[in-house]
């Protein structure tokens, strides 16, 4: 350790000039250089700070204020500097100096989900300008920890992280908001590119969480506050009213049977109704019922009791049960919480919400699904006596389909990330369209087609030798033309002017952070990008960590991906849950370690003077 | 014809306009988006590939610019920001500046001080020549200003010399922009393209310039419509004030006043109409701007506003003045007219905005003749 320390340190005797760096665009800039300028210049071997704005930065520029100061060191401090450093680099090898002697600051390295706090980025700074390693100095001591772990969202990633947790003997929490676990998935009807059903490979996964020993299912419930130290949360949680006993409730569903009100289902995406008291889907973990308070007659006019006088098991449903609240201590949290889908709605230039037949993904997965609305046939959405328009299996089938990619994706007007999945899934649905259709015309309107796994590519390449129209050129607009869609799109491969009409439209809508992420991320001090996705420790070598001990990150809520990913992260981030609870202790949070510790540690191993 | 990439035409670009155009991933949202463009004349995407792979011949020989009347839709719905409503613009622009042989649009676009230092000498020499030329022709100012009996402004600007020297200005305007015209037609029919176009279609479809010219009907096929009426008014209003000036001067401009009814005095009313309002909506435009279309103004579209806004403004006082008898207010106002009406016609009707007058019927007519070319 020293030995490096040596070394780093004989750049001390240079003279330094430093660089602020933020590449444009990449992340808001909130940073106060002036303040970072002037604590850098309280180590003696500073000789000059630039920022960004002090000059062009190009090999030219560089090499002149290399040779005006005689520069013998070069520290580029900022977001991502390692953009920069190869024209620093070349700078000083024509300056003939050593090219070696470029080191980086990196903000976004060392203190992601802090980057803009300024104490962290002078900790960053004054162990790079002394030459010890951050390693050696930033990083927070470790804390006891307690053996059980709380999983927050009870997705696929959340289901794989609290199974691995249980698995190693080790007690899992798994807190849901909603009625069931399973979250989006459960939804789906096949993944791609293996085309499994989604929900034979869950709901086993499912099940074995409602059974494990190990894990405890808070279902229809939801953090409300989280204290203590890494290692030793106390966590209070918002158990909703069920209002249906989940010990007693045998699921016979007389009780849903027997009730007057109805509501949109969440699980079918709105695409069907379902009763006041409810089970979300036929497979859910818990297989019990529950009411929902809005919508219930009972509990906005005080009559109806109609689930309660069905209802075989006595005492079962209590109506007049409230919210309740409990309290656990748990060494780990992961985060689970998912991402929810852009509201087509906001591009208005599609129609939807205008359009019945203008369908967003979701809606149209639930189309496909056996255990959907329609049964899985593909049926376009007609008015029923009353003039709602619902999906019933006796209204004509659409003959063509066009599916419109990146919506609401990769646009500065909405959200400008890719999101990941939205290309592969809609290939998905052009092959289970000429599954359930053979005779179908389908129309794809792509801008890039992303097919970037393993085994994405040769899906695409399938798809294309299956009939369907490829068609690269986002739409502008879907208009209705009396009961077709009419879609004018540019065919840019063949530089034509493409006027469609179609019967449907499926919009294939992107990713976005769970509408609940900036409060969680309120709740458990963690920081979300300006997105709402939540800031991992490091981008590449710790995606799973986040800026506090003991909390870490699993799935869709970090970042958009796909169901591998999610399952991996999941596995991952319960790998550094168990290390944590094999070696009985965890790190502590990054705001721990404060600028006097650091500097004192610095002093501490300095070989040369301050 | 082989084709050649210039690198260096995004760069040139740059001067003409505002516009992050390498931000576009053709995702063909823009020329779906817009009504005006059609088969075989794909626009704007087309051309920011055209700009981005520095295909400066294939830009030159475009009419797609021209086709586009900047209604804002395209930048607006633009996924990334990329402004391609403006490069539309721009390549208006850097096209006029192909056109001219004589590289000073180039020079009055790419630099404000060239263009400002053209404006200002042009309206030096004509004050000069007012104030020292007449005189020393025998028309004695002094004379003129103090004669009894009202205003006489044929006697103060006589009025065969003007008439001649507006036709000397007619004739050299008109010949450099037939000239850039040709020019036009030789990039856009001539050299592009293994393809000839028959006389006789050349005959047919001239009414279409005629048509487009009078009416502008392509302008109102924009989804937003609000401007094609204070543009038409714009148009009609200047290029009758034009006419009158430039062709029936004796007619237009007479010591006596003529009764309010007469023609003379209704058309100059309603030209001064027309180009009050068009002027008003595009200056209140640009100054607020809340449309995308008004949103990047060029030095170019400044000056033309205010070059045309000062004729108005002059025009309008001479004939205030006239009608109340004010013989030194007139002639004051006459000159400043006439230092500003100058230099706009020379410098903005060869050289820059104002060409698109000629440019865009022509560019309708020879899109009209690309449609009808036969192979060669």
């Amino acid at each position: 350790m020293f030995k490096i320390i040596q070394y780093l340190q004989m750049r001390r005797t240079e003279i330094t000039g430093i660089f602020f760096y933020n590449p444009e665009g990449l992340y808001p800039d909130p940073i106060d250089y002036t303040d970072l300028i002037r604590y850098s210049f309280s180590f003696a071997n500073i000789a000059k700070a630039y920022t960004c704005s002090d000059f062009v930065w190009n090999e030219k520029n560089i090499l002149k204020k290399i040779e005006e100061n005689n520069f013998g060191h070069i520290i580029i401090a900022g977001l991502m500097p390692g953009t920069v450093k190869a024209l620093f680099s070349k700078a000083m090898a024509l300056a003939g100096k050593d090219p070696e002697n470029v080191s980086l600051a990196s903000f976004n390295d060392y203190c992601s989900g802090t980057i803009y706090s300024p104490e962290r980025l002078k900790i960053v700074l004054a162990s790079i300008i002394s030459g010890i390693p951050y390693e050696f100095t930033g990083i927070p001591d470790e804390l006891h920890v307690e053996k059980a772990t709380l999983v927050i969202g009870g997705g696929i990633s959340g289901i794989q992280a609290a199974l691995e947790i249980a698995y190693s003997n080790n007690l899992v929490y798994l807190v849901e908001k909603s009625g069931t676990i399973g979250g989006k998935m459960a939804t789906f009807d096949k993944t791609f590119p293996t085309l499994d059903c989604a929900a034979c490979i869950l709901t086993p996964k499912m099940v074995e969480v409602n059974q494990h020993p190990n894990i405890r299912l808070m279902s229809y419930s939801e953090v409300l506050e989280v204290s203590g130290r890494p290692g030793n949360f106390n966590l209070r949680i918002l158990k909703k009213a069920r209002k249906v006993n989940v010990q007693t409730c045998i699921g016979c569903g007389t009780c849903a049977e027997k009730c007057p009100a109805q509501a949109p289902s969440e699980f079918d995406a709105g695409t069907c109704m379902r009763k006041a008291i409810y089970i979300p889907f036929p497979q859910a973990v818990p297989n019990k019922y529950l009411i929902d308070a809005e919508n219930c007659i009972y509990l906005k006019n005080g009559k109806c009791k109609a689930c309660v006088k069905a209802c075989p098991v006595p005492g079962c449903i209590d109506l007049d049960e409230k919210d309740s609240e409990l309290t656990i201590n748990v060494g780990n949290i992961i985060l689970a919480s998912g991402y929810k889908t852009f509201d087509a709605g906001r591009m208005t230039q599609f129609g939807y919400g205008q359009f019945p037949n203008v369908l967003n993904s979701l809606e149209f997965e639930r189309l496909l699904n056996a255990s959907g609305p329609t049964g899985g046939n593909i049926h376009l959405r007609s008015q029923d006596k009353k003039g709602n328009w619902i999906f019933n299996e006796s209204s004509p089938r659409p003959d063509k389909l066009a599916i419109i990619h990146c919506v609401g994706s990769r646009d500065k007007n909405f959200n400008k990330y890719c999101s990941r999945v939205c290309c592969m899934y809609s290939l998905k649905f052009a092959h289970l369209i000429m599954d359930k259709l053979p005779e179908a015309e389908i129309f794809e309107y792509f801008i890039d087609m992303r097919s970037f796994g393993k085994g994405y590519e040769e899906f695409y390449e399938r798809i294309k030798q299956e009939e369907v129209s490829i068609i690269r050129g986002k739409t502008a607009k879907v208009e209705q033309h009396g009961e077709k869609l009419f879609i004018r799109g540019e065919d840019i491969l063949r530089g034509e002017i493409l006027e469609n009409t179609v019967d449907m439209v499926i919009l294939s809508v992107g990713l976005e952070a769970g509408e609940d992420a900036r409060k969680l991320a309120g709740i458990l001090d963690i920081s979300t990008n300006a997105d709402g996705w939540f800031e991992e420790a490091h981008y590449n070598l710790d995606p799973t960590g986040t800026c506090r001990g003991g909390i870490y990150l699993a799935g869709t809520c970090q970042g958009p991906k796909d169901i591998p990913d999610c399952v991996a992260q999941g596995s991952a981030a319960a790998a550094r849950v168990i290390q944590s609870i094999l070696k009985g202790r965890v790190r502590d949070d990054v705001s721990s370690v404060t600028l006097d510790h650091v500097e004192r540690k610095i002093k501490e191993l300095s070989t040369v003077p301050i | 014809m082989s084709t050649r990439v210039h690198p260096e035409l995004r760069n040139q670009l740059m001067q003409f306009g505002i516009g992050d155009w390498n931000a576009c991933y053709h995702c063909g949202t823009c020329t779906a988006q817009c009504p005006l463009s059609e088969e075989g004349f794909l626009f704007p995407r087309k051309k920011i590939r055209l700009m981005q792979m520095g295909l400066k011949n294939e830009l030159e020989a475009s009419v797609e610019p021209w086709l586009c009347y900047y209604c804002g839709d395209c930048s607006t719905s633009c996924p990334r920001d990329a402004n391609p409503g403006e490069l539309m613009m721009s390549l208006r622009r850097y096209l006029t500046s192909i056109y001219d042989w004589t590289g000073l649009s180039k020079k009055f676009y790419t630099s404000e001080l060239w263009e400002l230092f053209f404006i200002l000498s042009f309206a030096v020499l004509v004050v000069v020549s007012f104030l020292v030329l007449l005189p020393s022709m025998g028309y004695h100012f002094t004379r003129e200003l103090t004669s009894e009996g009202g205003v006489q402004v044929n006697a103060f600007a006589p009025i065969h010399v003007v008439e001649t020297f507006d036709w000397t200005m007619a004739f050299i305007v008109a010949s450099l922009l037939i000239s850039n015209i040709l020019r036009m037609y030789y990039k856009i029919i001539w050299k592009y393209g293994n393809t000839k176009v028959s006389l006789w279609v050349h005959i047919r479809e001239f009414w279409l310039l005629i048509f487009n010219f009078a009416v502008q009907p392509k302008f109102n096929k924009c989804d937003d419509k609000r401007y094609w009426l204070s543009h038409w008014f714009l148009m009609s209003g200047y290029t009758i004030m034009f006419i009158v000036i430039v062709v029936y001067l004796p007619w237009f401009q007479t010591e006596r006043i003529l009764p309010i009814y007469n023609p003379q005095r209704l058309l100059g009313y309603y030209a001064t109409f027309g180009l009050l309002f068009g002027l008003f909506v595009a200056i209140i435009g640009r100054m607020q701007k809340k449309d995308i279309k008004f949103l990047f103004s060029h030095i170019s579209d400044w000056l033309f506003l205010a070059m045309l806004s000062l004729t108005a403004i002059t025009g309008i006082l001479i004939h205030i003045f006239r009608i109340n008898g004010m013989p030194m207010a007139t002639y004051i106002s006459y000159i400043a007219h006439m230092a500003v009406l100058v230099p706009m016609i020379l410098i903005e009707v060869p050289f820059s905005k104002w060409s698109h007058l000629a440019y865009r019927p022509f560019a309708i007519y020879f899109q009209q003749l690309k449609k009808h070319a036969v192979p060669r």
